[in-house]
């Protein structure tokens, strides 16, 4: 874990960040996959961006010189077998790989042009515009209500405490309409809306699961991270949650890993795959990448020969 | 609504309000440090620092701490410094501060001003009230900077001003002890310090929540860093006391140790020992593991392999739970009108024995049953599916895999017993000796039931815990009777916390094993 | 697993015999042998030792003969046991304190004032709280000395070792966590008879200098040591709790952009409140229980506190009570500390099966519908 009251400027994390010079200049690096395989050219800017990403954990190579750029309001997908580090490739996006003592990160990542491994960053501005949704739901254990209010009271978007009622400054019913619009966004305000004041730990998993999207969404990020959000529900639910996914790309950027190679294929606009080995094979528009793939490998891989 | 706007994404923040921040907390640190040891009084208004008494040393540097702490709010909220305060500091910290500030006026008011119940109560009420309102409505960088910088002022005046001076005191009303100067300067010193570095760390991060995750660290830590302390000084002052005398004629060649081989003689040439307590001590240890482990293990091998949740086990569990949780006073009781008119009708070893061996009982269940329970039940299955009988599963697979979890619960549940004092008050008694009790030479067969005798079990015995309680009540006041208890809290210590230490090593070793 | 119902002793040995008639007597034997020895002993014979005999060897013949049913019997009985042993504390403390109990009545819990509401007297008057040689025995001062004391303990032992807990689990390095630990596990080792040592000679001295109290002893004191003696408990127990949090549930706090303070305050301490509050339950229980620090450090006065409130003033806790005035008490006397025991027993009784309810409602209201 880092506090993250390191944040200041001189104060040290335990993540190191390379010198960019210091890094061999690596346009063929690897010549299985040339960056050409990798090069998705789109309009407009990137709303993040990865240059030479490296991944230890302790001696264990976890991502291998990624280079990625990532468009604005679309659903980009990370397909991949298991183990090849999708998953760390998402945390390092919002630093949540900070948390983990064992991971190292080298190389830049940047968020709407700022480098989000320098000094003096704010992890909580970075995490509360760059927001996650895990592989396993994990709601509060608190009220579905306290579960969606409790990122903006946290950061006093909105004030209910007993000195805010005291001083004419209660927000109530703007927690109110805060709680209800992430909930609709999230597709689960029909199922809930009667009881809101019940545990969130007696909901099902597809629930919590919206509701966790809810959470996330009551905070306003303007990039949602989701790992393998459906992989542990039903069918059902994770159609409920696709549905949901393509509507969060009209305003949120979504990245999104799954190891469902339909699920990519009916949402994403544009998809990763990522090999055993921590390396980024082939990136680019969805439709291309799974019809027409130009890796041999990827092409084996999307047609179930291995992974 | 928020009241920061859109905060940036990166701050810059290696200001002059971060160094003055960083000052505020430093010069906190090693003031409260000093005011600590000045509770203790091994540090008094005598000590002197550069000439300057080291109260007013102190004052002077909480003075400072205040004045900064005050120019960082103002820098803050004028604008001077860059930082992102929240609306109000919250309910919480101005109900501490109202608080504060009601118990600072109550006792000026009474005290100082004179003032009769009613007059401290409503001016104290007043100025309580008013800090409270005033700090909820202010903003974050003037709540919590503005309060503690001017109590600290305050307080560091008061004591330059010689206002309040060592030999200030004050009797509170319906009290029989009196708060003395010497006392009240350091504690007043300490609590303001805290206080000053509270508002200090918040600005060093310019408020908002990460100022108060770094105010909450400092305070939490210095709790932490404090426990520690205390109870590692407690440790080295009753090594400082107790290994002086403990040693007392010691050498190695040839081996002499005459406070560990010695007993307790009342001769004056001799050196004074507890080898009857610890031999006593010895076994008891040694009969309440006969009397409590075994049953305590098979217990656990029966709640875990053959029993299954009922009525019975509920009821095992409460019954467990409560004698786990009985006071040991109460097992004295229970020895004392149970055991003791069975055994020989006096305080004897075998009762003592007895007791601590009920006492072990249950520690050595709960633990027991962790570790049969964390055995996993893979090793279970590939026994039964060789066609194993579950009873030679338990005795060869299971028992050998939870052996370690079992055996530290043991050794813990020995530590344990092996620092009681009160059950063998009221059953086993044995105050200083000279000799120790000679178990295995006294056994005897003698023709009628029980048809064993043993007069050694059914004597009293000394025992190391209860030899510091006859010092005590021998009473200390010669010079040698509490050098004597010193060294001999000191060797119950090693030997009591030799047992955890070996206990809480081979639960991590085993951990670390399984985990590997 | 198809097991029979095992409180249901009747029908396990029915089963038994229909199986092996040899084991079937084994076990009538070997029970019948152990209950003439229980029997006899607790009759105060000697001759306890020949049903003895005769139980081992059953018991040997078993292990000899029919190995897996002797363990399986002998498990029951160490099982059963737990229970024997529990039952016969409560019922010989109880029969012991039984005569005073029978004696005084509610006045056990009398006042020099007789408790009255509403005009009807509740609680008759008590002469004095405590005397040997009349036979009044009143536990109030006691029972207010250990109600004092406990309540100092808490407010040390409660806040502080929750931080302190929050810091090692939350907050500290691994390495630092790693050290500490463990040292924090040993020093909840210390004897309570070594902190009472050190108050007795150091500290009642130097609160009496330093205070310039009007004696030596206090029920402040003692409860200042007996929460410094129950903190390392409650530090280990709630830093347990707090660790057993799974780290989804931070990670989701954290992941919102809450700062680690924010999440532990709000999302970590509340998911682990029911192991935290039973720590402070245990701590409890401990400081009601605990006997040496308050007999050596108090001066022994069986009266309430003048004024109630004075903290500085001794008193006698329901413990210290029992241990330092059964050397010279027999008769009434003896009975009378029995009830202090019997009142002791029942208190942490309650304490203990309050804080497995917390537990227990706790653990369900948290795994919620799963
Ligand atoms: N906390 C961790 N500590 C050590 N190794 C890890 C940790 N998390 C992941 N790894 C390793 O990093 C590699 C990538 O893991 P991950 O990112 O979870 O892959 P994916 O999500 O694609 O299944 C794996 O080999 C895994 O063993
Ligand atoms: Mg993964």
């Amino acid at each position: 874990m880092t506090d993250t009251s390191s944040l200041g400027a001189n104060a040290p994390t335990d993540t190191t960040v390379a010198e960019n010079a210091d890094r061999p200049q690596t346009t063929d690096r690897h010549e299985d996959t040339p960056d050409s395989w990798t090069d998705y050219a789109f309009e407009g800017e990137p709303k993040l961006s990865v240059d030479g990403l490296d991944v230890h954990y302790g001696s264990d190579q976890a991502l291998d010189d990624i280079s990625i750029e990532i468009p604005e309001q679309s659903v980009t997908a990370l397909i991949g077998p298991s183990g090849c580090g999708k998953s760390t490739f998402l945390r390092c996006l919002n630093r949540m790989n900070d948390r983990i003592r064992a991971a190292e990160v080298d190389g830049t990542v940047t968020f709407e042009g700022q480098d989000i491994y320098q000094d003096g960053l704010d992890l909580v501005e970075l995490r509360k515009r760059v927001g996650m949704v895990f592989q396993a739901p994990n709601p509060f254990p608190k009220s579905i209500r306290d579960n969606i209010a409790y990122g903006p009271r946290k950061h006093g978007t909105v004030q209910t405490d007993l000195l805010a009622k005291l001083t004419g400054r209660d927000d109530s019913d703007q927690e109110d309409e805060i709680v209800e619009r992430s909930l609709r966004q999230a597709a689960i305000w029909e199922e809930v809306n009667d009881r809101l004041d019940d545990n969130a730990l007696g909901l099902s998993g597809g629930q919590q699961q919206r509701l966790c999207i809810a959470r996330c969404l009551a905070v306003d990020p303007e990039v949602i991270l989701m790992d393998e959000p459906a992989s542990a529900l039903d069918p059902i639910a994770t159609a409920k949650i696709e549905d949901l996914i393509e509507e969060l790309a009209e305003e949120y950027t979504v990245v999104i890993v799954t190891h469902n190679m339909q699920q990519a294929a009916r949402i994403s606009d544009q998809t990763a795959v990522f090999l055993t080995g921590g390396r980024l094979v082939e990136y680019g528009e969805t439709d291309q990448v799974f019809e027409n793939p130009k890796s041999q490998r990827v092409e084996d891989y999307i047609t179930g020969k291995f992974g | 609504m928020s009241y920061t706007a859109e905060s940036e994404l990166v701050v810059d923040n290696t200001s002059t309000a971060e160094r003055l921040a960083s000052a505020v907390v430093g010069l906190g640190l090693v003031t409260f440090v000093f005011s600590l040891v000045g509770v203790t009084q091994v540090v008094t208004a005598e000590t002197t620092i550069l000439g300057i008494s080291l109260y007013d040393f102190l004052a002077g540097g909480l003075l400072l701490m205040g004045v900064g702490t005050v120019s960082l709010g103002i820098g803050s909220r004028t604008g001077v410094f860059n930082t992102s305060p929240d609306a109000t500091p919250g309910a919480v910290t101005a109900a501490l501060f109202g608080l504060g500030a009601f118990a600072l006026a109550g006792l000026v008011a009474s005290q100082s001003l004179g003032l009769g119940t009613v007059g401290w109560l409503l001016g104290a009420t007043l100025v309580g009230g008013v800090t409270f309102a005033g700090v909820a409505l202010a903003p974050e960088d003037i709540g919590s900077t503005l309060p503690p910088g001017v109590a600290a002022i305050g307080v560091a005046v008061a004591i330059l001003a010689g206002i309040i001076t060592p030999a200030f005191a004050w009797e509170p009303e319906g009290f029989s002890a009196t708060l003395t100067g010497s006392m009240a300067i350091p504690l007043l010193l300490a609590a303001s310090t805290l206080v000053t570095m509270w508002g200090g760390a918040k600005a060093y991060e310019g408020y908002g929540s990460k100022g108060r995750q770094t105010a909450a660290y400092l305070l939490v830590g210095i709790n932490a860093v404090s426990i520690i302390a205390v109870l590692v000084a407690l440790l080295l002052f009753i090594a400082s006391k107790g290994i002086g005398p403990a040693f007392e004629g010691f050498s190695l060649v040839p081996f002499e140790w005459p406070f560990v081989t010695n007993g307790y003689s009342f001769r004056p040439e001799v050196v004074n020992g507890v080898f009857p307590a610890i031999m006593g001590t010895i076994w008891l240890v040694i009969g309440a593991v006969i009397t409590g482990v075994p049953v305590a293990v098979a217990a656990a091998i029966f709640l875990t392999e053959y029993a299954e949740q009922g009525r019975f086990v509920g009821a095992v569990e409460i019954a467990t739970n409560g004698l786990w949780s009985t006071p040991s006073v109460v097992y004295g009781l229970f020895g004392y009108a149970f055991l003791i008119p069975r055994l020989g009708g006096t305080t004897s070893l075998i009762s003592g024995m007895l007791v601590l061996g009920f006492m072990l009982m249950p520690l050595c269940l709960i633990t027991s049953r962790e570790a049969i329970k964390a055995v996993p039940d893979e090793y279970r299955d590939a026994s039964a599916a060789l066609g194993v009988s579950r009873w030679e599963t338990i005795r060869s697979v299971v028992l050998p895999a939870a052996m370690p979890g079992i055996l530290t619960g043991v050794i813990l549940g020995v530590g344990r017993i092996a620092g009681e004092t009160a059950p063998i008050l009221l059953v086993m008694a044995g105050g200083l000796r000279d000799d120790a009790p000679n178990v295995l030479g006294s056994f005897e067969f003698i023709s009628s039931p029980p048809f064993v005798a043993n007069d050694a079990l059914l004597e009293s015995a000394p025992a190391l815990p209860y030899q510091l309680y006859a010092t005590i009540t021998a009473g200390v006041s010669a010079e040698n009777a509490a050098a004597f208890g010193w060294a001999t809290a000191f060797v119950l210590l090693v030997v009591v916390l030799s047992f955890y230490a070996l206990g809480i090593a081979s639960r991590l070793y085993f951990r670390r094993r399984l985990n590997a | 697993m198809t097991e029979l119902p095992l409180f249901d002793l009747e029908t396990r040995l029915g089963r038994l015999s229909d199986v092996d008639r040899d084991i079937g007597s084994l076990a009538a034997g070997g029970a019948g042998c152990l209950f003439a020895t229980f029997v006899l002993f607790v009759l105060n014979s000697t001759l306890a030792v020949i049903p003895l005999i005769g139980f081992l060897a059953v018991t040997g013949y078993g292990w000899y003969a029919h190995q897996a049913e002797t363990a399986r019997a002998l498990t029951f009985l160490a099982t059963a046991s737990t229970i024997l042993i529990l039952g016969l504390i409560t019922v010989y403390v109880f029969v012991e304190a039984l005569p005073v109990l029978q004696r005084m009545g509610v006045r056990l819990f009398g006042f020099t004032e007789p408790v009255e509401v509403f005009g009807v007297t509740l609680i008759p008057s008590v002469e004095s709280y405590w005397s040997t040689s009349q036979h009044v025995y009143s536990l109030i001062p006691m029972i207010w000395g250990t109600f004092v004391t406990t309540l100092i303990a808490t407010a040390i032992a409660a806040p502080l070792g929750i931080a302190a807990a929050l810091f090692l689990a939350e907050i500290a390095p691994p390495l630092v966590r790693e050290t500490v630990k463990p040292g924090v596990e040993i020093l909840a080792g210390i004897p309570s008879i070594v902190y009472g040592y050190l108050g007795f000679v150091v500290l009642n001295t130097f609160l009496y200098e330093n205070l310039e109290m009007a004696n030596l002893g206090s029920l402040f004191l003692v409860g200042l040591v007996i929460g410094l003696m129950a903190l390392p408990t409650v530090v280990s127990v709630a830093d347990d709790a707090l660790t057993s949090v799974p780290d989804a549930m931070r990670d989701g706090a954290v992941a919102m952009g809450l700062t680690e303070w924010q999440t532990m305050k709000s999302i970590t301490l509340p998911a682990a409140l029911s192991g935290v509050s039973a720590a402070v339950l245990l701590g409890i229980g401990r400081a009601v229980g605990e006997t040496m620090a308050a007999t050596v450090i108090l001066g022994h006065s069986q009266v309430l506190p003048d004024p109630l409130q004075d903290v500085f003033d001794n008193t006698e806790t329901l413990t210290s009570l029992i241990a330092s005035q059964y050397g010279n008490a027999n008769g009434l006397h003896m009975n009378a500390l029995f009830t202090a025991g019997v009142v002791l027993f029942v208190t942490v009784l309650v304490l203990s099966i309050a804080a497995r309810r917390i537990e227990l409602r706790m653990d369900r209201k948290l795994g919620g519908g799963q």
